[in-house]
């Protein structure tokens, strides 16, 4: 089938108003947040399941690829087409199909913006508990397949621990249905198994999420240090003292001026490092645990340590934490944000080794992150235009995230493999465990849905992938 | 070649993998549903499995992954059973790093053990069985296990953050990580919780571990129906308070210590300071019937999660079902699996999680009035009927002769997504052969 032929049939299948094959209006979606690139073959909007798989199925008889994407703010070009496919887009399957108040469900469409469901849900005393700091523009579809965290997971867990249920079109064309309102059913947790697994085995396209209520009280701390070194020490021993706040976040000196100017929040321009810390529970609770952090932080070698007295001074400290990415924007015409995850007593040598790491390469690097799961955020700041500079780039990336790995850590904790780390995918898996998730893989998705992601290219040739599969799917484009 | 000469050359080929000492024939209390195992194999390490099952993979044997032998009892009666791998020499903990709150522990690591090596250290390692001194760290995983903690941590897929474990044709495979947060990958611990060794035998995992309240106390409320004991359970979910456990305990459920005859009793349990404890006093106010404290509350606790065992052990011939259902379907659910036991000739009891409604039923012959086959079949199919859909009634424990004349599992959705996984990780179904999905 040639492309022109794909596009004719799209447009039979879900109207012409919406499918976009032009040049200048696919340019919109060679992008995801990340520093990666790809122009799409078409963009297409469906409004229903059943359009979705019909798109699968054509896509397959076309033999041409397909790719979700929810609001593009992914950070590992997941929803990026690498061969000229088509991309699928949910901005009309977009609705709250309900919300069950006594279970404490809400079933949602992917393309609904995550904090949409919160607002929505908000008269109950009820919220979605993920929180990317995207949240004001990513979709639960886009939450969903990179498994997504934020600030308040900390205590309240990422995404998979939110999703009891899944409706999805697999990588064949079959719609399926796992789990539900419980998430414990008979059979394995494939919704479990779907979820984090970037768009690759299959398009979720209805969604079944806890709701959890919101706390009772809310202490929100910034301690402000001279040196980094005092701040990770602090985070280190909150950890120890058994104290799990809701968020424990940390902005470097680079950072937070940088942060400040943009947004001030009131971080000290002098400071070295400022550790956000909130606590949520019972009244009682949260003042307790306030006194302990305090007392952490101070003995670690804190300046001072405030708390916001009242809502309007929370949302200022956090205003600082949310924005912080668009503040290192100014910075350079670029920079490329790392995911490396360690071991949280290991965090004050890693911060460490992220300044060697600046050192060699002569790359400044701001460190923002999500210090209470030891999810570093390192930012490298360069310009795109200069290529010697990108060159740079990269391999400071790389070379940060195999130290996080040499501590026992991981490359990603919250943004996803995609195409940005697929070739580092071997620094924590070797041949026979990539080979055991490629026939899973291959068991859901033939090859038509988002190829080229997650493991490394090119994918070798492999006898046993696709054996469980039916004779005609056993195909690869 | 007759079936001497098949297990005398596996015996051999098993024993050049293990040595002499490694391969035995199976004790004659390692029996399921009637069906004996002829031989017995212990590997000390992920390769002597994978070794193990290459071989087994090649004679298109099935093989029953086993730990401590305590849940044993889910599943279709095995159409066959050639050997048991147990993974007791698959034991000790790898590595536990207190600071950053994680273990790493082999499968065959018994609960008690890895239980009392983090309470030195203030921690809690919420994976939770009955028989916690012989269960083992593989079983509670591949059974997905889970005791009144589930209430605050959730079931063991929210903190087992890395897994390592052999497919059915004897790949060493891992996935996840050490640490707590991690998306490189799939999620393949999802995939092995709850799989009841049909996809791989688990030969390590990794988990995050809890901090232990400084102190805590139980709080007890005595309800006469259990419409008013689901109606407390509301005000408890709906109040700020955020318990550790949330524990619906039904009249008869024996053995559950201090348990009154008559009453459902509604158990939480909290942590935290004196003024902590005050809150819970304060607001769950007059409906509070006692509070225990230190050995009684510990008492109580270790015997919620013995429950099932105890009443297997009261009554060889109980039938013992997990269930779980959308919590606001637990009232109307229990009360007609109540009366359905009740008309079948049972002795009903159910204790389980409150709030995410996850509960273990004990069917109980009367006593000197055995029920029928026919009897079991009927209870059972009314209390599917008066479960909802979205969840699982799962027979966790019942006389072999009724298993052949039931579905253990309830009817699974989905099954050609499940099969697709199984032949994709156990292509030649050696794993648990015929016990879990149809
Ligand atoms: C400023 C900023 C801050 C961020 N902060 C955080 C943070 O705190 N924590 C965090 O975890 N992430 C964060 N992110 C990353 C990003 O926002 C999340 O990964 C988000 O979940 C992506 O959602 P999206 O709708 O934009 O998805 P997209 O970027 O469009 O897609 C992401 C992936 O999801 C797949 N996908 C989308 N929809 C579907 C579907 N229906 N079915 C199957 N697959 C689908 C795509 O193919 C792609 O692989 C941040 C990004 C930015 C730009």
């Amino acid at each position: 089938m040639s492309f022109d032929e794909v596009i004719t049939q799209l447009q039979g299948l879900l109207g012409a108003q919406h499918v976009l094959h032009r040049p200048e209006d696919l340019m919109l979606y060679e992008y995801d947040a990340s520093v990666d690139k790809g122009t799409p073959g078409a963009v297409v909007f469906p409004s229903t399941t059943e359009e979705v798989a019909a798109l699968v199925r054509l896509a397959h008889r076309a033999e041409v690829s397909v790719v979700p994407r929810g609001a593009g703010t992914g950070l590992s070009g997941g929803s990026i087409s690498r061969d000229r496919g088509i991309v699928i887009v949910f901005t009309r399957m977009n609705r709250i199909l309900e919300v069950d108040v006594a279970n404490r469900r809400a079933v949602v469409q992917p393309g609904v913006v995550n904090l949409d469901l919160s607002a929505a849900v908000a008269r109950y005393g009820l919220y979605f508990a993920p929180d990317p700091s995207s949240q004001k523009a990513c979709t639960i579809g886009g939450n969903v397949a990179e498994n997504s965290g934020g600030p308040h997971t900390l205590a309240q867990g990422v995404t998979v621990n939110h999703v009891t249920g899944i409706e999805v079109v697999l990588g064949t064309g079959e719609i399926a249905r796992f789990g539900g309102k419980c998430i414990d059913t008979c059979g394995y947790d494939v919704t479990g198994y779907f979820t984090g697994s970037e768009g690759t085995l299959g398009i979720v396209t209805e969604i079944t999420v806890k709701l959890v209520r919101k706390a009772e009280a809310v202490a929100t701390l910034l301690a402000i240090y001279n040196t980094v070194d005092e701040g990770a020490n602090s985070v280190v021993e909150i950890t120890a003292e058994g104290i799990t706040p809701t968020a424990l976040e940390m902005l470097d000196g680079l950072t937070l001026r940088t942060v400040e100017e943009a947004t001030h929040a009131g971080y000290p321009m002098d400071s070295g490092a400022v550790l956000l810390v909130e606590l949520e529970g019972l009244r009682e609770e949260v003042e307790e645990q306030a006194a302990l952090v305090r007392g952490v932080c101070m003995r670690n070698g804190a300046r001072e340590v405030r708390r916001a007295k009242d809502e309007t001074e929370r949302a200022l400290l956090w205003k600082g934490r949310k924005n912080a990415f668009a503040a290192i924007g100014r910075l350079a015409p670029s920079y490329y944000t790392q995911d490396g995850v360690v071991p949280r007593s290991k965090i004050p040598q890693t911060l460490r080794y992220i300044a060697e790491v600046s050192k060699k390469y002569g790359l400044t690097i701001a460190n923002i992150f999500h210090a209470g799961d030891g999810n570093m955020h390192p930012a490298i700041l360069f310009d795109l235009r200069d290529p010697d500079q990108l060159k740079r780039t990269v391999a400071a990336g790389a070379d940060i995230l195999a130290y996080c790995v040499s501590l026992g850590g991981s490359i990603t904790g919250e943004h996803g493999v995609g195409m940005e780390k697929n070739a580092l995918m071997p620094l924590l898996f070797n041949e026979t465990d990539l080979d055991v998730m490629h026939r899973l893989h291959d068991a859901f998705n033939p090859g038509v849905l988002n190829p080229q992601k997650v493991f490394p290219t090119p994918r070798s040739c492999r006898e046993t992938g696709s054996a469980s599969l039916p004779p005609e799917l056993r195909r690869r484009p | 070649m007759n079936d001497q000469g098949v297990v005398s050359g596996l015996e051999a080929e098993l024993t050049g993998i293990l040595g002499n000492e490694h391969v035995m024939p199976c004790q004659s209390n390692l029996v399921i549903d009637g069906i004996h195992t002829q031989l017995c194999v212990e590997p000390a390490t992920a390769q002597e499995v994978a070794d193990v099952l290459r071989v087994a993979n090649d004679r298109k044997l099935t093989v029953i992954p086993a730990g401590g032998f305590t849940h044993q009892g889910y599943g279709n009666v095995p159409p066959r059973a050639d050997l048991v791998l147990r993974t007791t020499r698959l034991s000790g903990i790898v590595y536990y790093d207190a600071g950053d709150l994680t273990i790493g522990v082999r499968a065959g690591t018994r609960l008690a053990d890895v239980q009392n090596a983090v309470a030195e250290h203030r921690q809690v390692f919420a994976v939770e069985a009955a028989r916690a001194s012989r269960a083992t760290v593989g079983g509670a995983l591949a059974t997905a296990s889970h005791g009144p903690r589930k209430h605050s941590t959730g079931g063991v897929r929210e903190f087992c953050v890395g897994l390592e474990f052999v497919t059915g044709d004897g790949q060493i495979a891992k996935a996840g990580g050490r640490v707590v947060k991690n998306v490189a990958g799939y999620d393949l611990m999802k995939l092995l919780i709850g799989s009841h060794g049909t996809l791989g035998i688990i030969t390590s995992a990794n988990f995050r571990l809890m901090p232990a309240a400084r102190q805590t106390a139980t709080f007890m409320a005595e309800f006469r129906t259990i419409g008013e004991a689901v109606a407390f359970r509301e005000r408890v979910v709906k109040s700020p308070l955020s318990p550790i456990s949330l524990e619906l305990i039904s009249p008869f459920a024996e053995g559950v210590s201090g348990q009154s005859p008559k009453a459902w009793t509604v158990a939480i349990k909290a942590g935290g300071s004196d003024a902590v404890l005050a809150r819970y006093r304060g607001e769950l106010g007059e409906d509070l019937s006692r509070e225990l404290r230190d050995a009684n509350e510990a008492a109580l606790w270790s015997s919620v999660v013995e429950f099932p065992a105890t009443m297997l052990q009261l009554n060889q011939r109980a039938m013992l079902l997990d269930v779980h259902m959308p919590a606001a379907s637990l009232e109307p659910a229990l009360t007609e699996a109540e009366k359905a036991a009740t008309a079948h000739g049972f002795i009903f009891s159910a204790v389980g999680r409150a709030a995410v409604a996850s509960l273990t039923l004990a069917l109980s012959p009367l006593p000197g009035d055995p029920p029928s086959v026919t009897q079991y079949v009927n209870a059972l199919s009314a209390i599917r009927a008066a479960c909802p859909a979205d969840g699982a009634v799962i027979v966790r424990n019942c006389p072999s002769e009724v298993k052949k004349h039931i579905e253990p599992w309830g009817s699974a959705r989905e099954v050609e997504s499940m099969r697709r996984v199984k032949r994709t990780l156990d292509p030649n179904d050696v794993l648990n052969r015929g016990r879990f999905l149809p």
